[in-house]
């Protein structure tokens, strides 16, 4: 174990340097290597993690790493929380280092050896970064990781340039990324300069010192850094254009971890580094997060809804999820040491943590899913596709699984994790009298409002491309994908049915984190104290009377009363089943009578009109008289609040600002440098009054 | 062991009630409106006949069409093995928890709605967009009915909800539980198809949801859908009856106390299919752009239930 780091590191640099030099003989030889080098790494990750989270309790790896800066010690630090967030990181990994080679052979047929040798190079060095990120033992490291991270995702996002499209979601996804970054920056850096030092034990002691409004702005500038790349409404804008542009297993790993990789760093910073020595965390903190949580889940799926491209969908669904997550994270940061609290701060994080595995889970294969379809049928629009199910048997059945899962349908994993949400809503709502605890319920009535929407979007997204008709023919000649593809999509939905039907099992592996968070008794102690099979909480202080259930049970009994129904129906009468056309009035069925995406999505766009604003146009082209209609064209749009009434209104007010400036840039030389000795000149002056 | 038994038997009492409860509603409805109508027992016979028959399945259709029968009969059993009917459920039963009960509903609406869009019909289509339309509009309040039945029990399992609500009978007369019931009946009549939401007996496809969905299904899929869709309507009616109203249901396994848990459970369900035929005849069908006011009705009384929870303690 002591070694695992250091295997770690050497698979994926090995992987990064491979697929370069690799690439002057074969881009496919270069591709296949480097992809098995990341599969490498991300199974030494898990045999890490799983080692430390399953082993001693309290245990912690700390590694010196060497002198690259004279001024600062770097080391790695991996305890309980770190541990959990390199198996979330490795899971996924190794599902898309296994599903990669064949996507890209597929999807790219035609890409040179430079480009396939930089994907190979950039997959490596992003996994790398988001490894040792969770692994970091001072701000330096965590900082050069961050960066890697996002530097590489962004060779990623663009190194599948079809058309300008993709050039442009990752020049915003730079600018967005570095954004938050520079607020980070601050956060830390005023933390070292304190402590003149750049180890977390340090920085810990330097923010013990620290005075309460203070401490209050650090976590603010920290939390609008890591929202950023956790893509949290209103800073989510660039999420849903640079996770589809990527390739789609690095899609999967954008959305299912590089997202958690911010929602590590919050923890880190909120309840490790930042939090007060004793007593609970300042009341702003917890309170912003609740609510920026709860209003990305709304708005996250309300805008997956209205999608019809796959991946932008998906992509809008973490939006969604990650809301989720922050309602739990939110809630643990609410109720954490409050003399009430009692266990039930441990119940909100392990719901979040739970959530988190869960979700990098299902998105995972969500979007390993809609890679196959693309690869396949090169379409990502889904009203062009269709029928999918009886071609593609694998993927559907895969993405179906996904689909449940999300939804927050029994008896798979999302449910759990809502499930123990609602309940860490449920009992903070017990605790709190008045206004607070009704913001708490209607949290609560957000969530539940949210997994309804996801129900209906996949029912969309799942029944839209996978069922009915096909709508073009690329779509009636899909094959279904290669097995290397499907093993990928397998080892996700295998994960997906075991969280689910025994989620007790996988609290083991959250007693180290939450205990080494919050100093407290360890998840299964609070949350599976009725053996590993059920899953129970107590709201009440008294801890007397709780609910209970057991997924394993659901699972069985579901199963079995299916059974039963199926036996009913072969055992009664053997009654004979015919295949006919499906009735459509007389007419002959054609693949345009199946209901279209933007069909199924129309009642909820009316319903939340107001936040849509959705905009139609249709022409109609009449042959002579206006009562034959020839052709109608039909084009509808809906906007991103966010995006016009935030977004748009700052890129105005700056080419205001530059149309300002350019009235005043006459093309002379000479006036330009007068500018710069004015600016000089007026710089020097402001110094020498500071000093 | 006795109670799993109970269990099962009360369970089995509810499958075989389901269809005549259906029949009951439809009979009164038919009296009321002037009409001699069938009698209470013919969806037996519907039944009996749809399992006799040749099931005729789209070309277009996928596996997911013959397997959302199974998989919406399934989770309307298994509700109805949780939910409280004739006997008082037990602490220790697994699975009696209200969040769950109604998510598994929700599962087999989501592949009801799945199966709506498999054959490609515009019916089916329309109808299951309709259908996930309310249901996610219905969730929120379905939530806070839940918060609101869970503050007072401090728990979300049917056995503390139930024995909280006997042990204080002032709590369920309060303020709370009125329009907590208020609201659960409103999602009641939305998510069971009832009228103002949907007419079950419309003929009409533009008009219809849970009918245009299943459109396409015949012979024993269709029994099997209708036999769920029953079921569904008697767990609701179920859960509005014994979460509010537990009394005289069954707490020992004695024969008098089941005997009088059985008479109040038909009782109960008698008084609940009066208003729900009462109503039917009453209201005309909402226009569907019309249902959203009417949830947000159903979402404000159950905010206002929550908060004179609040209030009161």
């Amino acid at each position: 174990m002591e070694s695992g780091p250091g295997v770690i590191a050497a698979c994926y640099g090995a992987g990064a340097l491979l697929s370069l030099l690799l690439a002057r003989w074969s881009g496919r030889l270069a591709l296949v290597v480097s992809h098995l080098a990341a599969a490498a790494g991300a199974a030494a990750g898990l045999a890490l993690s799983l080692g430390l989270l399953l082993g001693e309790p309290g245990r912690t790896l700390i590694r010196p790493l060497p002198n690259f800066f004279p001024f600062a010690k770097l080391s790695l630090l991996i305890d309980g929380l770190s541990a959990y967030f390199l198996l979330v990181v490795s899971v996924v990994a190794v599902a898309a280092a296994i599903y990669g080679p064949a996507y890209l052979r597929a999807h790219s047929p035609d890409a040179g050896s430079t480009r396939q040798a930089a994907q190979g190079f950039a997959l490596n060095v992003f996994l790398g970064c988001m490894a040792f990120l969770c692994c970091a033992g001072d701000a330096l490291t965590f900082l050069f990781c961050w960066e890697g991270m996002t530097l590489a995702s962004y060779v990623l996002v663009v190194s599948d340039d079809r058309d300008g499209e993709n050039a442009r979601a990752g020049l915003l996804y730079m600018v967005m990324a570095h954004g938050g970054t520079a607020l980070l920056l601050v956060a830390f850096l005023a933390l070292t300069e304190r402590a003149g030092a750049f180890d977390f034990a340090a920085l810990r002691a330097a923010a013990a010192g620290l005075d309460g409004p203070t401490r209050t702005t650090l976590f603010f500038l920290a939390l609008g850094g890591f929202a950023t790349k956790a893509g949290v409404v209103p800073l989510h804008v660039w999420l849903p254009r640079a996770h589809p542009a990527a390739p789609s297993h690095v899609s999967a790993l954008m959305s299912g971890v590089m997202l958690k990789v911010a929602i590590y760093g919050l923890l880190r910073f909120t309840f490790d580094l930042l939090a007060p020595v004793a007593g609970p965390l300042p009341f702003s903190w917890g309170w912003t997060v609740l609510f920026v949580g709860t209003t990305s889940a709304v708005l996250g799926v309300l805008y997956a809804l209205q999608q019809h491209d796959l991946k932008r969908l998906l992509a809008f669904h973490s939006v969604e999820n990650i809301g989720i997550i922050l309602i739990g994270v939110g809630l643990a940061m609410i109720l954490w040491r409050q003399s009430t609290g009692g266990a039930l701060a441990t119940v909100a994080l392990t719901a979040a943590l739970l959530h988190t595995v869960n979700h990098a889970a299902f998105k995972g294969l969500l979007f390993l899913g809609a890679g196959s379809v693309l690869s396949r049928t090169h379409l990502r629009n889904i009203e062009e596709l269709g029928g999918l199910a009886r071609r593609m048997p694998w993927t559907a059945g895969l993405f179906l699984l996904g689909a449940v899962a999300i939804s927050a349908l029994p008896p798979l994993n999302g449910f759990v994790s809502e499930w123990l949400t609602f309940q860490a809503l449920l009992g903070g709502a017990t605790r709190f009298h008045g206004p607070a605890g009704l913001v708490i319920v209607f949290s609560a009535a957000m969530l539940a409002l949210t997994g309804g929407l996801a129900a209906a979007c996949f029912a969309k997204a799942f029944g839209v491309t996978f069922l009915g008709r096909p709508r073009t023919s690329q779509a009636e000649h899909a094959t279904e994908a290669p097995p290397s593809m499907i093993a990928g999509m397998l080892w996700l939905g295998a994960l997906c049915v075991a969280l689910g039907v025994a989620p007790g099992y996988a609290m083991r592996l959250l007693d180290a984190p939450t205990a080494a968070l919050l100093h407290g008794p360890g998840a299964s102690a609070v949350v599976t104290a009725r053996g590993p099979l059920v899953l129970s909480t107590a709201l009440t202080p008294s801890g007397t009377n709780g609910t209970a259930i057991s997924m394993t049970m659901v699972a069985a009994l579901l199963i079995a009363l299916s059974a039963i129904a199926l036996l009913l129906r072969r055992g009664v009468r053997r009654a004979p089943q015919r295949v006919a056309p499906t009735w459509t009035c007389g007419m002959t069925p054609t693949a345009r009578f199946d209901y279209t995406a933007t069909a199924f999505a129309k009642p909820l766009r009316l319903v939340f009109a107001a936040l849509y604003h959705p905009r139609r146009e249709v022409t109609r082209e009449t042959a002579g008289t206006p009562y034959v209609v020839g052709r109608i064209h039909y084009a509808g749009e809906i906007v991103d609040l966010a995006e016009t009434h935030i977004y748009h209104r700052v890129e105005r007010e700056i080419s205001a600002l530059s149309q300002l400036i350019r009235a005043r840039s006459t093309g002379r030389i000479y006036g330009y440098i007068g500018f710069v000795l004015a600016a000089l000149f007026v710089a020097l002056l402001l110094l020498g009054v500071a000093y | 062991m006795t109670r799993y038994v109970a269990v099962l038997l009360q369970t089995l009492v509810a499958v075989a009630l389901a269809p005549g409860l259906v029949g009951f509603i439809r009979w009164l409805k038919a009296r009321l409106q002037g009409r001699r109508g069938a009698a209470p027992w013919q969806p037996y016979f519907e039944l009996r006949k749809l399992f006799g028959k040749e099931a005729v399945v789209s070309h277009t259709a996928s596996w997911i069409f013959t397997a959302t029968p199974f998989v919406l009969f399934g989770t309307s059993v298994l509700v109805a093995s949780v939910v409280p009917l004739i006997v008082a459920p037990a602490g220790r039963f697994l699975i009696g928890d209200l969040f769950a009960t109604v998510y598994l509903l929700l599962l087999g609406t989501f592949f009801l709605a799945l199966a709506g869009l498999d054959t490609g019909s515009p019916f089916g289509g329309m109808g299951a967009s309709r259908e996930m339309t309310v249901v996610a509009l219905t969730e929120p309040t379905v939530a806070l009915s839940i918060v609101a039945l869970a503050l007072n029990a401090g728990s979300t399992s049917f056995s503390e909800i139930v024995s909280r609500t006997l042990v204080q009978p002032s709590a369920a007369l309060g303020p709370g539980h009125l329009l907590a019931f208020a609201a659960l009946f409103i999602v009641t009549l939305a998510e069971t198809g009832r009228l103002p939401v949907d007419n079950p007996s419309t003929h009409l496809e533009l008009t219809m949801i849970h009918e245009a969905m299943i459109l396409e299904y015949s012979g024993p899929y269709l029994g099997l859908i209708e036999w769920g869709a029953a079921l569904k309507l008697l767990v609701f009616l179920a859960l509005a009856a014994n979460l509010f109203m537990p009394w005289g249901i069954a707490l020992s396994l004695s024969p008098a106390a089941v005997a009088i848990g059985l008479l109040s459970f038909v009782a109960k369900l008698g008084a609940l299919s009066v208003a729900i035929a009462v109503l039917e005849t009453r209201v005309a069908k909402l226009r569907l752009f019309r249902v959203p006011e009417l949830l947000s009705v159903s979402f404000v009384l159950a905010l206002l239930a929550v908060m004179s929870t609040f209030l009161v303690r």
